[in-house]
């Protein structure tokens, strides 16, 4: 066996029994094919940048299509396996290095300067979109966490909004109050928010710890799975969040979100779904940062790349996918369209050009990542094989302990048990 | 249906006229009431593609607040291609499927259910065994067998292996109608002196409309609902089917089109509704009503 | 059996002599005729990508990059250390358990009521078959979230008898029953064998038992139940077969996770998590293996114990 294509190909050719045919020339020279997920609006704003290049690079086509989230990945795992990828695929953070390190994407160190005008971006988004120290990625927007929140039912029982200063002991006690004073049914303050990575995320970083190492082990001992959860515990008995039975029906995603459900005031997300969270909520929705552990200290926040585009190894034309990239990053004319649905544009001079020309929904976001500020610290180590087990294992444990499955002190030494075999594992 | 033979029944007695009638009018209070059962998921689509969309989510009447078929507009258009090319490839594939299974499903069950031949057996277990392994094992090594045939980005691997035969699941349906049939009828036409082929043409096929029209059904939907081949096998928007059409407006990360989503849901089971209702007459037309004497 | 698929190799490398083919060929040539196109994609089609995934069950194999070799050790994983494998092997027993027997009897009642005949009954057929047209939709997974969350339409129907009830869809101890009751209400393609069953069976048959003053419940167990066990074993089966590879519903209603706490974690739910998510192909086609093995220990069993109950006519 020489290498897994060949076996492959080879088995399938006997299978079918001699069927001649020679292999298509799906890779063409002057076609370009562009994968991306995303919703239909993110899709116009896509198409109409493709057809703005093709018509500056003449004799370039792009044959743009997309997915939504759940369905990208097995076509693109399908594609890849099968020889057939796209040429430029949009990535995002976790699958990065997952592609990258096994050598399905084509490094873009090359290009940088010539081709591809990276230089007036955010230098930690770069880092972000490389892996053992070559550019994979182009960062293609920047976001972060933040917490969604119901701007009526905070005014509706006369209290604050959570603001950039609120501690962990803050947000707990006016949760809970807020649940008592609010006059909805079956509403509380916040949704339980136990089993959310990112939002472990940060108060890892806040404490100065991590999820992960940059040697690839967890950054974190079990004494902290057990004090989150604890906190958590807590809050929950107190009736600061939602109940168990209902926080399960959150699926972190914006219409199954517990303010989207109608069901809590505070929700966990990212600052470039605030557009997504208001068109389908009838109360406006603001977004803040999340809470803090201590008054002093940082914010655990970190500008995260919303998504990638990268070139696939198997491109037949590198330079073209990268001469695309360049023009969507960087046109003036491709960001107008764009906006900010993919998050802030990295481009400084693009995202002072654009700022003005945002509605106020738009704006909002823009200022919240902008204005992180010292809540923001360096991006993390890049997440190692098997981070995506250890995410949906969190999320279990949380709700093990929430429906009274398991305790906090028990579920902190077996967390960290089964987070460390799913890593040895790979 | 004058041989229905319920009917025979109501004939036998006066008295039982009226108590026939009850139950007749309680059957169908039982029947409508479970209807509604039925029908409301779809009664809540309806509502769904024409609320505003702040609405969906947050649980509540079923009333929509204000009434807007906007959507329909927005959903059919929105895609760059409208969904009218989407239905009409949908409609392409799943006619191709119907007749890819019924002729080759057909086949195989005629010789499994009526021919005798080393190795039946074998080859029915292994036939059976097709239908039990879950398609996501093999969907690389697949994807990489039509790659190399050049079929990637067409709509072959969707068809061709309906014309192989490919689908189990009817194949067996058919082997065990065929069965039914009753076997002095092929003993008689091989007196005659007719051969396998006759007997399959004339004899098999004619008696098997209900099994038939079964058939074509199940594919006809399932072709249309079928979304992961798609996913798989066609790369490009203007040869997209309803289904892929409809997971295009949604992206649970990001801004979403839900009423358009909803709206296209309705409209994407007007067809099979219809097919539906027309095929199901074929049904009806089994053995029970050519009046055929065992 | 062996000797007979001897023979045929023998014959296809052209080795044996004439008479010994032509008598082969008479005997069997038609039977083989007719299943030309079966065979071609047999072996065109299905055989090929399915022995390279038993290969793979036997390797680490992560997409991208070449296959290596374990031999076992998936299959040894599987047994010794893997709390999910176990997990999920109860959820898709328990599913198979309750929805199979529920979904059967529910689509031959249906069907055998819209037997008769009497107005309307293509139209209330086709409002049965409506669930089953929506198929695994986004629609179903929201309406489904919405029909059994805690203050859903559900619960408000119980609330007129004094009933409390839990968020049945997002409470570990029942989130399993609302996929069951998904796919019972589901009963479409069931009860449309089950009509076309019903219309095979000769009319002249009830005839004579209506003569013979046999009651509706004497027919239907005398006449109408034994006519129809081709078509009870042939659901029966393959709605088996159907249960212990159901994903859809699963995969839509937890959004892909399974949850709350594995409650739903389906064995190819699980299996396509391991293959796509993790990117564990190879463990991913052990895990099928050893699920073809059960289902076909469950098919070889019911066609074993067919003979004693269902009854051909040939």
């Amino acid at each position: 066996m020489t290498n897994r294509r060949s076996f492959l190909i080879g088995s399938a050719a006997l299978a079918a029994l001699g069927a001649t045919g020679v292999r298509p020339a799906f890779a063409q020279a002057d076609r370009l094919r562009l994968l991306w997920w995303g919703s239909q609006d993110r899709a116009d704003r896509t198409f109409a940048v493709a057809d703005l290049f093709e018509a500056a690079n003449s004799g370039m086509t792009v044959d743009g299509e997309f997915l939504g989230w759940g369905d990208y990945w097995p076509r693109v795992a399908t594609q890849t396996a099968g020889g057939n990828a796209p040429d430029v695929i949009q990535m995002d953070y976790r699958y990065l290095f997952e592609y990258a390190r096994r050598g399905a994407l084509a490094p873009l160190e090359g290009y940088r300067g010539e081709a591809l005008h990276v230089d007036d971006f955010d230098q930690a988004q770069i880092e972000g979109g490389s892996v053992d120290g070559s550019l994979y990625g182009i960062s293609l927007g920047a976001n972060s966490s933040a917490l969604m929140l119901n701007v009526a039912a905070f005014e509706e029982v006369g209290m604050d909004l959570p603001g950039p200063d609120t501690t962990w002991e803050e947000f707990a006690a006016a949760m809970t109050e807020f649940s008592q004073a609010t006059p909805r049914q079956n509403y509380a303050g916040t949704a339980d928010g136990s089993g959310v990575e990112p939002l472990f995320e940060n108060w890892l970083r806040q404490r100065g710890k991590a999820l992960y190492t940059a040697d690839e082990q967890l950054g974190f001992d079990a004494a902290d799975v057990t004090e989150w959860f604890q906190m958590w515990a807590d809050m929950r008995a107190a009736g600061a969040t939602v109940p168990p039975d209902v926080q399960a029906l959150d699926q972190y995603t914006i219409e199954t979100g517990m303010v989207s459900l109608g069901r809590a005031a505070t929700s966990f997300a990212h600052s470039n779904q605030l557009v997504g969270y208001q068109a389908i909520n009838p109360e406006p929705i603001t977004l803040s940062n999340y809470p803090r552990v201590g008054a002093d200290g940082s914010g655990g926040h970190y500008r995260k790349p919303s998504m990638f585009f990268s070139v696939a190894s198997q491109a037949a034309n590198p330079e073209g996918a990268v001469a695309f990239i360049d023009f969507f990053v960087n046109n003036p004319e491709a960001a107008a369209v764009l906006g900010v649905e993919r998050g802030v544009p990295e481009s400084a001079a693009v995202r002072d050009a654009l700022t003005p020309t945002l509605d106020e929904l738009g704006q909002r976001a823009v200022a919240y990542v902008a204005g992180l500020g010292d809540l923001a610290g360096a991006l993390p180590p890049p997440p190692p094989a098997g981070a995506g087990e250890v995410d949906f294992a969190l999320r279990r444990v949380s709700e093990e302990i929430a429906f009274g499955a398991t305790t906090p002190e028990a579920a902190g030494p077996a967390f960290i048990d089964e987070a460390a075999g799913i890593l040895a594992r790979g | 249906m004058t041989t229905e033979p319920h009917r025979l029944s109501v004939v036998r007695g006066g008295e039982n006229r009226l108590a026939r009638r009850i139950l007749s009018i309680s059957i169908h209070a039982v029947l409508i009431a479970c209807s509604i059962l039925m029908l409301y998921p779809l009664i809540w689509m309806l509502a769904a593609s024409v609320r505003p969309q702040t609405e969906i989510f947050q649980s509540g009447s079923i009333i929509p607040s204000a009434i807007d078929f906007s959507s329909y507009v927005r959903g059919w258009f929105g895609l760059r291609i409208s969904f009218g090319t989407f239905f009409w490839n949908s409609f392409v594939i799943a006619t191709l499927s119907i007749v890819g299974n019924l002729i080759a499903c057909s086949l195989a069950a005629f010789a499994f259910a009526r021919l005798d031949f080393a190795g039946r057996r074998f080859w029915f277990a292994l036939m059976l065994g097709t239908l039990m392994l879950p398609y996501h094992v093999t969907l690389i090594p697949q994807y990489v067998l039509f790659l190399n045939l050049g079929w990637v980005n067409t709509i072959l691997p969707l068809v061709v292996p309906k014309f192989l035969a490919a689908d189990a699941f009817f194949i067996f349906l058919m082997v065990q109608f065929f069965r039914g049939i009753p076997r002095e009828l092929d003993e008689a036409a091989m007196m005659d002196g007719c051969g396998p082929w006759r007997i399959y043409w004339k004899i098999m096929l004619p008696l098997s409309m209900p099994v038939l029209a079964t058939a074509a059904i199940f594919t006809f939907i399932w072709t249309w609902d079928d979304f992961f081949g798609p996913l798989i096998y066609l790369n490009d928007m203007r040869s997209y089917t309803v289904q892929l059409g409809l997971r295009s407006f949604v992206d649970s990360s990001a801004q979403s089109d839900w009423g358009g989503l909803f709206a296209m849901s309705t409209l994407s089971l007007v067809p099979v509704f219809f097919f539906f209702l027309f095929f199901q007459r074929l049904l009806i037309e089994g053995i029970a009503t050519t009046g055929m004497k065992r | 059996m062996t000797a007979r698929a001897d023979a045929s190799i023998d014959i296809a490398a052209g080795r044996a002599n004439r008479s010994v083919l032509s008598r082969f060929w008479e005997r069997n040539g038609a039977g083989y005729m007719f299943l030309v196109p079966w065979l071609i994609g047999f072996f065109g089609l299905t055989l090929g990508p399915a022995l390279i995934s038993l290969y793979l069950s036997f390797t680490n194999f992560d997409l991208l990059r070449e296959p290596v070799w374990v031999g076992t050790a998936n299959y040894v994983r599987m047994v010794t250390a893997d709390p999910k494998f176990a997990a999920s092997m109860r959820v898709t027993f328990s599913f198979v358990l309750f929805s199979v027997p529920l979904k059967l009897c529910f689509a031959l009642l249906v069907a055998v009521a819209l037997n008769r005949g009497m107005r309307g009954l293509p139209l209330y057929r086709a409002v049965f078959y409506l669930p089953s047209l929506l198929g695994a939709s986004v629609a179903i997974a929201v309406l489904w979230r919405q029909l059994f969350a805690a203050d859903g339409l559900v619960n408000m129907f119980l609330a007129n008898f004094g009933i409390v009830g839990p968020s049945w869809i997002s409470n570990p101890n029942y989130s399993l029953w609302t996929l069951i009751v998904l796919s019972v209400w589901q009963f479409g393609s069931p009860m449309i064998i089950f009509l076309a069953g019903l219309r095979q069976i000769p009319a002249d048959m009830y005839e004579a038992a209506s003569l013979d003053g046999a009651s509706r419940w004497r027919q239907f167990y005398k006449i109408t139940l034994p006519l129809l066990t081709p078509v009870i074993f042939f659901n029966a089966v393959v709605q088996t077969i159907e249960a212990f590879k159901a994903f859809t519903p699963a995969f839509i209603i937890s959004g892909g996770t399974g949850g709350p706490i594995n409650s739903t974690l389906f064995y190819t739910l699980y299996l396509y998590q391991e293959a796509f998510a993790y990117f564990r192909m190879g463990y991913a086609s052990a895990l099928a293996w050893v699920l073809v093995v059960i289902v076909a220990l469950f098919t070889g069993f019911a066609f074993l114990t067919s003979k004693f109950w269902v009854h051909y006519d040939d």
